[in-house]
């Protein structure tokens, strides 16, 4: 037992210290009471909570944010699973290839949405002169400041990040695929799409899981990118849960730590929620056919 | 056996750490002392207060746990430090009346000089004052002035503006300009709504508040957004989307490049532009609608948090930081305007703050002094945008914003 603890210390340790403590903080402040000094005033029990329900902004924040989840999300899977199968094919300079498609893993994510911020510009952004040149488009669009287009250019942008991530995963269950089940695929008579849909998707499986579930948790819980995206609008229409916990503290009227911290609660709750759900209909438990 | 002896040490280390952390030495005479800058230049902030932070340690033996924070985060940062009850022993913020509210903070007969306390303008005393006692040291201060790209206007053959109509037509002429020229760049997103907006409703003759209540939704707040709509969508001589554009990344960084015929700046644009050299600009007064051009002051804040034993430590480092040779070094190196008498009677001479310093006189201040404001102004940065966006409503939102205020005041 004692010699148990020792290994186990360090982590144990660890997880005390990044997990549960800020886990009983968050939980503490959401049950308080701050002035907008971010001074404690006293508790206020479950008040928080029912306040939350209360504000104006929340079911346009909620449908952003479902919104902002699956199409990243769904989009990024898609896309993976072709550059996935790209990568796995040998093709000269395929080394280079996949070196590349790490960089935007790689750069933080708040420089990237920088980047993008300057690419989407009315006057000056490269986005809309390619388009224009193209003949795709007949004047430029102000694609973070149109109300019909910010949540599509954030979400261009979610994509592009998680591309790397998840075309890895997914890179490696397509190299635990045994060459024989492709030969027994082909001896039956199966090719093309048909070996793909029958035999690579289902074995993949394990990969996808993964995949979505992460990307599920990061996507969710992205900051940087609606944050940078989004900073030139005002009120809380493109906002997400997230973004929307953070004007609650800090930058609108409300300047509201326990409120806000009442919405991390229910945001941890909720992401816990959406992962059982997907796996329950995923049948992860099921092995694969 | 060995967790068993380990976990009590372990223990041990961590209190030991956080006592020592919290409790300093027990000599009435703190070890150190907590000081948080917001960073206004790369270039100048952190130099300027490491060297003072230096000076100080000399002088006195204590310590300084200088930390300067970018103006995104100082907010959220600040507030957490409140939050675990490790506030800053001297902070420097665009606001102080909350924090005079809930009693954080000593007041200026605490932790200055008498000196100091007599050197500072009326204007900007009366800035930080919260129920009659200084509590927000002014530490530097800035003007607003109207920018005009002196090619744009000369190509359009239109003098500077000097009323709410002239501006229309030298905006329109500009426009007309072509090429995705600009007449006007009005940058009412939530980065600075408030100044901006400040600005207009002053010189239509409206205000935030009359004595004790407020006065968003007056009928000349309605008429001076309204005007406000209409540059946008009638005229069409703004940017696109004016509502949704911030100052810096916005309509300062569209008037740098040239595009814009004018814009409310201020010195540190004047600065960034002769530094690129781009555009041959002119700073003139604000365009009025009553007559008597008036400009937004700001002023920012230094205060003094009360922690135990912390006074005498505090009021030595505010001292040093207010002997004129300090205060004016740092003010003239990032570009801002003097707030006390004697910094005044040495940057007077200064050619280039030449047209801040006479706008300093027309200056009015946001009501900085009244705890509200700072839940107000964040209300204005995200609504106040929403009117001038086509289909906006300009009653509406001031109305909301009238509502909200009353409330809060309560």
């Amino acid at each position: 037992m004692g010699r148990a603890l020792l290994w186990l210390g360090p982590s144990l340790v660890l997880i005390a210290a990044v997990v549960i403590y800020p886990a009983v903080e968050l939980v503490r402040a959401s049950l308080g009471r701050y002035s907008i000094t971010g001074l404690y005033q006293g508790a206020v029990g479950l008040r928080n909570y029912g306040r939350l329900l209360e504000q104006e902004a929340l079911p346009t924040v909620v449908g952003n944010t479902v919104t902002w989840v699956v199409l990243v999300v769904g989009i990024t899977i898609v896309i993976s699973l072709g550059l996935a199968q790209l990568l796995n094919a040998p093709f000269p300079g395929r080394r280079l290839v996949r070196w590349a498609l790490i960089v935007p893993w790689a750069a933080s994510l708040i420089m990237t949405s920088k980047l993008f911020v300057w690419l989407y510009d009315y006057y000056f952004g490269l986005v809309n002169r390619a388009l224009v040149a193209a003949g795709l488009l007949r004047g430029p669009v102000d694609w973070l400041g149109d109300d019909a287009t910010v949540m599509g250019a954030m979400i261009a942008v979610g994509v592009f990040v998680s591309l790397p991530f998840t075309t890895y995963v997914l890179l490696a269950g397509l190299a635990t695929i045994p060459g024989e089940v492709y030969e027994a695929a082909r001896v039956d008579g199966a090719s093309g799409w048909r070996a793909y849909r029958a035999v690579t998707l289902p074995l993949l499986r394990p990969a996808l899981l993964v995949a979505a579930v992460l990307n599920i948790i990061y996507v969710f819980n992205s900051f940087p990118i609606v944050w940078t995206l989004n900073d030139r609008n005002p009120g809380m229409a493109h906002d997400t849960m997230i973004t929307y916990m953070y004007k609650i503290a800090f930058k609108s009227a409300l300047r509201d730590v326990g409120l806000a911290a009442a919405l991390g609660v229910v945001n941890v709750g909720l992401i816990l929620i959406a992962v059982l759900a997907y796996l329950k209909v995923s049948r992860w438990r099921e092995e694969p056919v | 056996m060995m967790s068993r002896r380990l976990l009590p040490v372990l223990t041990l280390l961590c209190v030991i750490a956080a006592v020592g952390a919290a409790c300093g030495r027990g000599d009435g005479k703190p070890a150190t002392i907590k000081v948080v800058i917001a960073e206004y230049s790369r270039d100048h902030t952190r130099p300027f207060w490491q060297d003072l932070a230096e000076q100080y340690t000399k002088q006195t033996g204590i310590k300084v746990d200088l930390q300067v924070i970018d103006w995104n985060s100082i907010d959220q940062q600040v507030s957490t430090m409140i939050q675990n009850n490790q506030p800053p022993d001297v902070l420097n913020l665009n606001s102080f009346s909350s924090y005079a509210k809930d009693g954080l903070l000593y007041s200026a007969d605490e932790a200055l000089s008498s000196k100091t306390r007599d050197d500072f303008l009326e204007a900007f005393a009366r800035g930080g004052t919260y129920k009659d006692k200084l509590y927000g040291f002014p530490i530097l201060a800035s003007a607003r002035a109207f920018f005009y790209n002196r090619d744009l206007l000369e190509r359009a053959k239109v003098e500077p503006p000097r009323t709410w109509d002239d501006l229309v037509q030298a905006a329109r002429k500009v426009q007309a300009l072509g090429g995705g020229v600009i007449g006007y760049a009005l940058p009412l997103g939530p980065e600075e709504a408030q100044a901006e907006w400040s600005i207009w409703m002053w010189n239509n003759g409206g205000d935030w508040k009359s004595g004790d209540a407020w006065t968003i939704n007056s009928d000349k707040n309605v008429q001076t957004l309204s005007f406000l709509a209409a540059l946008a969508n009638t005229h069409r001589v703004t940017q696109v989307n004016p509502g949704k554009t911030n100052r810096t990344d916005g309509a300062f960084q569209l008037f740098k490049d040239g595009k814009v015929g004018m814009v409310m700046g201020f010195s540190p644009l004047a600065a960034q532009l002769d530094a690129e050299g781009k555009v041959h600009y002119g700073v003139t007064q604000m365009p009025t609608n009553v007559g008597t051009p008036v400009t937004l002051g700001v002023e920012d804040y230094l205060m003094a948090f009360k922690k135990k034993g912390n006074q005498e430590a505090v009021r030595q480092f505010l001292d040093l930081y207010y002997q004129p040779e300090q205060i004016t070094r740092w003010i003239t190196a990032e570009g801002f305007l003097p707030v006390t008498k004697t910094g005044l009677a040495r940057m007077s001479g200064n050619e280039k703050l030449k047209p801040y310093l006479d706008a300093l006189p027309s200056a009015r201040l946001a009501p900085t002094t009244d705890p509200v404001w700072d839940k107000v102004k964040l209300d204005v940065q995200q609504t106040i945008g929403l009117a001038v966006q086509p289909g906006g409503d300009p009653r509406q939102v001031l109305d909301r914003l009238q509502k909200n205020a009353a409330e809060s005041g309560r």
